[in-house]
């Protein structure tokens, strides 16, 4: 009965000339306001999650896009503020110890519930109190499997990056996380060792790898790059990889036997954001299982719901044929990326060396 | 004019806290490092150290120049005749081919850019039509090629606007004048035209070596980050590794380098021997 009644009031206010959904007024009684300030990685979201949430809710979401946890941090730390952000494991790990997050009111996250087997207990939040995970995944190769023999990378594994029968035929994601994750993977190392020599080997291993390949450094970019097959061979997130093998049929997914990096995304409440039931609204509204299926089914990341991963991934599924779509579980040489400003800086300049190098 | 002083103050309130207070920043930052639990930071020299004891920074630094001398030596050889033509034709049409070279400006560098990486890739636009007169394919992406195209065409239209705007407002009767004293067009051109465009160049000069010396995203798009210029160093520093420090000693560093061959083109500018005029 009282749905009802809400449904009549809605309805008259609808008529009342005020837009669809529910009313900005009922959301300022609500929330205190009926804006929210969304902070997100670009091409991270369904078609329509921001339209329909805006029509649920009768709330306005303005939308930021960053390409980096660190430009997001730079951002952050210049004062900027935020109601949700959606940073990577490391940089919750950071936000977290520098008290830049809000403790999250999980009596206000009902659809906690949902939350897949793969992305919960994580070893930067255990228990949720910061943050609630949006994607997941691995890093693996992805390669044309028509120019590449599966078994040569199935043997070789990133050793195929410095494999110059494929040299000039390479995309090397430009980033130190990534790139010292291989490397140090490759040589068999933890992707989070701090010993001096592991670093240097692992720098060695990439310069070789800049001086004998000819890698080109992408971003984003990666993924049209291996759409339209101009490379046969590049390291990339398993998301992108997602959406490579969905657009191109020739391409191929493989997650290296050394390791890769377990990484999760997962949504945050900044300290100073200025709208936090509403943020509370978002993150719980994400989880569910429309949202939820929305997101994953439209941007090719693995879900954080539990049923949405199990659908997609499943008999019959969207990426059912997809081997890039689920994340591998439980394999002990993955690892996931713990914080650690010191050893960032050292590898953010090795990096930046290793590109220099002619 | 005393009545109208204090507009000036908005101004020159603007300018501190636009341009002083960023610049004094960097100074303190480039000077500084992070501190101990005593103080909040330190004065040192070693963020400069450490660029200068680096052959890699150094190579980049180099690479850096060698390529913006390029692009500009590129833009004046090409924007010079081009600025010329349209400032020697009637003058309907000489606004009609400036406008055409100010559309494209109008329009974001990175989006005019990322429309190159259309046009130059493995199977992009060119090589489509080069395919289709049996070329190619060519490999243009990813070169030293690709970055100084993508830089000389985003900055050449300064080139042409500081030269076009020295030649269109050339005295024409000096050149009737030349002419009638017995020169022929060649020696009218190298004695007449070409000195009085001089500063038009020099200014052109500077607008094209300011950006193509600090531009960071034209190599990282068209060079796939593998022609690292300084600009790509300093981003690197603000952006990923967050050692505001290193990356403000490094824009100190350009600055200077910057102010330097200012300088020198404004003497150049300013000496009336190398400005031709003979007495």
């Amino acid at each position: 009965m009282k749905k009802i009644l809400a449904m009549i009031l809605a309805m008259t206010v609808v008529l009342a000339g005020c837009g669809g959904g529910t009313s900005a007024e009922d959301a300022v009684e609500k929330y205190g306001s009926d804006t929210l300030k969304l902070y997100n990685w670009g091409e991270y979201m369904g078609e329509n999650l921001i339209k329909n949430f805006e029509k649920e809710f009768g709330v306005k979401v303005i939308l930021e896009y960053f390409d980096s946890n660190e430009m997001m941090y730079t951002k952050l730390q210049a004062g900027d503020a935020y109601d949700v952000l959606v940073p990577s494991d490391y940089m919750i790990e950071r936000l977290m110890a520098e008290d830049m997050l809000q403790e999250l009111d999980l009596s206000k996250i009902p659809n906690l519930s949902n939350l897949a087997e793969g992305v919960k207990g994580l070893p930067y939040d255990p228990e949720n109190q910061y943050s609630v995970p949006y994607f997941w995944g691995s890093v693996g190769i992805v390669y044309n499997h028509e120019n590449v023999d599966p078994a040569v990378v199935e043997a070789q594994g990133y050793e195929i990056l410095r494999n110059t029968d494929y040299k000039g035929k390479i995309y090397v994601y430009d980033s130190e996380r990534d790139s010292f994750m291989m490397a140090f993977k490759a040589l068999g190392y933890s992707m989070n060792t701090e010993n001096e020599d592991e670093i240097q080997a692992a720098y060695q291993w990439l310069l070789d790898m800049n001086n004998t390949m000819e890698p080109v450094y992408v971003t984003d970019e990666v993924i049209d790059g291996m759409i339209t097959g101009t490379k046969d061979i590049a390291v990339v997130y398993s998301g992108d990889a997602t959406t490579i093998l969905e657009e191109n049929e020739d391409m191929s997914f493989w997650m290296p036997m050394e390791g890769t990096n377990l990484w999760s995304d997962a949504m945050v409440i900044p300290a100073n954001a200025e709208n936090p039931l509403l943020a509370h609204e978002f993150i719980n509204y994400v989880l569910t299982y429309d949202a939820s299926m929305e997101n994953s089914s439209y941007v090719g990341y693995a879900s954080s719901n539990q049923q949405v991963l199990d659908e997609l991934s499943g008999e019959g599924g969207l990426f059912a044929e997809n081997e890039a779509y689920l994340p591998r579980a439980g394999y002990a040489k993955d690892e996931v990326f713990e914080d650690n400003p010191v050893l960032k800086k050292k590898l953010a300049e090795l990096w930046i060396k290793v590109k220099a190098a002619k | 004019m005393r009545q109208f002083r204090s507009m000036v103050y908005p101004y020159v309130l603007w300018i501190a806290i636009m341009i002083v207070v960023p610049m004094l920043m960097i100074l303190l930052y480039a000077f500084t490092k992070e501190g101990n639990s005593v103080t909040t930071f330190r004065f040192t020299l070693e963020n400069f150290g450490r660029f200068f004891r680096d052959a890699v920074f150094l190579d980049v630094l180099k690479r850096s120049l060698v390529i913006a001398v390029f692009t500009t030596v590129v833009c004046v050889l090409l924007g010079y005749p081009i600025a010329y033509v349209i400032a020697s034709g009637p003058e309907k049409s000489s606004v009609f081919w400036i406008l055409m070279i100010t559309i494209p400006t109008w329009i974001n560098m990175l989006v005019r850019t990322y429309a190159w990486v259309g046009i130059l890739q493995d199977d992009g636009l060119l090589n489509h039509l080069l395919g289709l007169l049996g070329i190619g394919p060519f490999h243009i992406m990813y070169t030293t090629f690709a970055v100084v195209l993508g830089m000389v065409y985003n900055f050449i239209p300064f080139m042409i606007l500081q030269i076009h705007t020295s030649l269109a407002k050339m005295d024409k009767s000096l050149l009737e004048a030349a002419n009638d004293l017995g020169a022929n067009r060649l020696q009218t051109f190298l004695r007449v035209t070409l000195p009085l465009s001089l500063p038009g160049v020099l200014s052109g000069i500077t607008l094209v070596f300011l950006p193509a010396v600090s531009s960071f995203f034209i190599p990282k798009l068209l060079g796939g980050g593998q022609y690292v210029l300084i600009g790509n160093v300093i981003e690197t520093q603000f952006l990923t590794s967050g050692d505001w420090n290193f990356g403000s000693a490094i824009s100190l560093i350009m600055a200077i380098i910057i102010m330097l061959s200012m300088y020198l083109t404004r003497k150049v500018d300013t000496d009336p021997a190398a400005n031709g005029r003979r007495e």
